[in-house]
């Protein structure tokens, strides 16, 4: 009796925050209804798709019990350079050279930059042993300051309709962004369920020292992590400039809050070794549906900044009172 | 140890070298200009900041720009850093019209002149200020609204940033004159944070609860273009009419391709000049500045749109 009833609450757990969400959806339904709409749907599911791209990140990195704060700068930052090279591409004035990019071209040195990023904050917290809050959190700097010097403070705007595509258009009856996130959420999956650099990510976050006396690079393993979080900061970046059509210097703002909130909704634990992939998207669904629902119950801005607060608090009692039963 | 020694050796080595490459030539004669500014998260404020510092150099002074970040308590570091170190004016763009007033007394009794720019400070202590007025300013665009949409129908308001004085000003300003027509009913107030993305996720959102909508009323310009983005996405950008506030280019472009409506134009660079202007003069010796300086906020529309460009006239 006692295993069927541990057994019961072990599904019960795994499936917290799709009951979560599925109540979320109910509750919002009665009360609205233009909430159940296939319109409605597409636009959560839009308007997440950034936030998917970087919770996903966030979740590789704090398996590792790490933390990036760092995403949503880099979010601008790369935006930014894909949009800066895309509209005005490299000049050299003193050797009147100038080098123009293609759409394909702009958005792999976003890709490319997001990625030095990452790398540069994974070398810091492995070489140096910097702690990840501090580093990530030096970096949420540098690259919000980098992203002002290159943009000069003002927005980069009208990318041309090519570019428009990723952030506004459609493939096959869904929204492209929409593809994008799913992508990223297949890979990131099959990284942590079917290959050894998923279990050495699980094996750093459970227990490092175990994991290193095992004959774990972990250094090799975090720097990995930290460059994946910010190529999918990019992606999430090139995705923003798009659909606004706009690169704008202040993109990503507290953006990482967001996703470290998918992350925690999704019942990853901080201290790293567990967690899942799907769970943060099911947080990031949970955000966005927030998001919206209020906004379709015209609900007072005040009040939203303590709901989703309220939220997030409770989603991470119950998964602390779960984890004491485990 | 002696590796340790070592190393703060290095350390303090290479601090003397960044400290040394970074102090300029000998500038203890020359007055020197502070410009502290709300915040230069936004293309707006610094357009006022880099427009008063060209003034100031053009006025051959030297000068420095602060960013207080939204933030009241960075912005008194700044000022306290600007005294000590010696700056003779400081050009202000105040984060708090009450809770910056502390700071402009201790410059005051500092004896350093203080001359605001753009924002108000409930503090007679300010040797002159410089305002754009977005009460005034949303009033003339409230009428104009109020006339394009023939005093009926629905809209929505896009509000900035909910702790932002700015915010509360402008969205007073529109409803003292909108909310005497009982035929203009306002079916949604949001925020967006003065912030694009925001200004079109909330305007899908939005769409979705009331897809009938007539007009949107925005705080500043780049939630107006997020809105207007939502609205081409839904199909329905043609028959609802986008009001933004600042004049920034995107909206200027924006209203000659007659894509959104109309937007209140302040002139940041009137009153950078301005303020520049006067500290030089208060070098000089003038003292009888007047206390407060309103800058018009005007209505461009389609009309009148070849008479302005970004953030200012032709």
């Amino acid at each position: 009796m006692d295993t069927i009833l541990s057994k019961y609450r072990s599904h019960l757990v795994k499936f917290q925050p799709l009951i979560a969400l599925v109540l979320l959806c109910i509750g919002i339904s009665l009360m609205s209804d233009k909430f159940m709409t296939v319109d409605n749907g597409w636009n959560v599911m839009r308007q997440i798709s950034v936030n998917i791209c970087i919770s996903v990140g966030m979740t590789l990195v704090v398996l590792t019990s790490g933390i990036d704060l760092s995403v949503g700068s880099v979010l601008a930052l790369c935006g930014a350079i894909t949009a800066g090279l895309l509209k005005f591409g490299i000049e050299v004035p003193s050797n009147n050279l100038f080098v123009g990019f293609t759409l394909l071209g702009a958005i792999l040195a976003g890709l490319i930059a997001g990625s030095l990023l990452g790398l540069f904050n994974g070398w810091t917290v492995t070489k140096f042993k910097v702690p990840p809050f501090v580093a990530t959190l030096a970096m949420l700097t540098i690259a919000r300051g980098l992203t002002m010097l290159y943009t000069k403070g003002f927005p980069i705007s009208n990318l041309g309709d090519s570019f428009a595509y990723i952030g506004t258009g459609w493939f096959l009856g869904i929204p492209v962004p929409v593809w994008v996130s799913a992508v990223v959420i297949v890979i990131a999956v099959i990284i942590t369920q079917k290959t050894a650099l998923g279990r050495y990510i699980y094996a750093i976050g459970g227990n490092e020292s175990a994991s290193k006396l095992s004959g774990i690079n972990i250094s090799k393993i975090k720097m990995i992590v930290y460059s994946i979080a910010g190529v999918l900061s990019a992606v999430g970046g090139i995705m923003v400039t798009s659909r606004l059509d706009s690169a704008q210097p202040n993109a990503g703002m507290s953006y990482e809050l967001d996703a470290i909130a998918a992350v925690v909704i999704g019942g990853t634990s901080l201290s790293g070794g567990r967690g899942t992939i799907m769970g943060t998207v099911l947080g990031a669904i949970i955000i966005g549906v927030l998001n919206n629902g209020l906004v379709l119950l015209n609900v007072s801005p005040f009040w939203q900044q303590v709901v989703k607060g309220g939220v997030i608090l409770l989603a991470v009692i119950i998964d602390r009172a779960n984890a004491k039963n485990d | 140890m002696i590796n340790l020694m070592k190393k703060y050796l290095q350390i303090l080595l290479l601090l003397v070298f960044v400290l040394a490459s970074c102090h300029s030539t000998d500038t203890a004669k020359q007055k020197k200009m502070a410009i502290i500014v709300s915040t230069l998260n936004n293309p707006w404020f610094v357009f006022l900041a880099q427009t008063a510092a060209a003034q100031a150099k053009s006025l051959g002074y030297e000068s420095k720009i602060f960013d207080s970040q939204n933030n009241t308590a960075l912005e008194t570091d700044h000022f306290e850093n600007a005294i000590a170190s010696g700056y003779s004016a400081i050009l202000f763009n105040p984060t708090d019209a009450n809770g910056s007033v502390v700071n402009v007394v201790k410059a005051k009794k500092a004896g350093v002149p203080v001359f605001c720019m753009d924002r108000e400070v409930n503090s007679p202590e300010a040797t002159s200020q410089i305002l754009s007025d977005s009460y005034s300013g949303c009033v003339s665009l409230a009428k104009y609204f109020v006339q394009t949409m023939h005093k009926k129908g629905n809209y929505v308001e896009l509000l900035g940033i909910v702790s932002d004085n700015n915010t509360w000003a402008r969205s007073k300003g529109f409803h003292s004159l909108v909310d005497y027509y009982p035929g203009l009913k306002m079916v949604a107030q949001q925020s967006a944070d003065f912030d694009r993305n925001k200004g079109l996720e909330v305007m899908e959102s939005i769409l979705q609860a009331h897809p009938d909508i007539d007009a949107v009323f925005a705080g500043n310009d780049a939630m107006a273009m997020g809105a207007f983005q939502a609205l081409v996405a839904a199909g329905k950008a043609n028959h609802v009419k986008v009001f933004g506030f600042d004049g920034a280019e995107d909206a200027i472009q924006a209203i000659k391709d007659k894509k959104i409506s109309a937007t209140a134009m302040q002139f940041p660079k009137v009153m950078a000049q301005t303020a520049a202007i006067y500290a030089d003069a208060y070098f000089k010796g003038k003292r009888d500045f007047p206390k407060k300086i309103p800058v018009a906020v005007e209505l461009v529309t389609y009309d009148n749109i070849n008479d302005y460009i970004a953030y200012g006239k032709k």
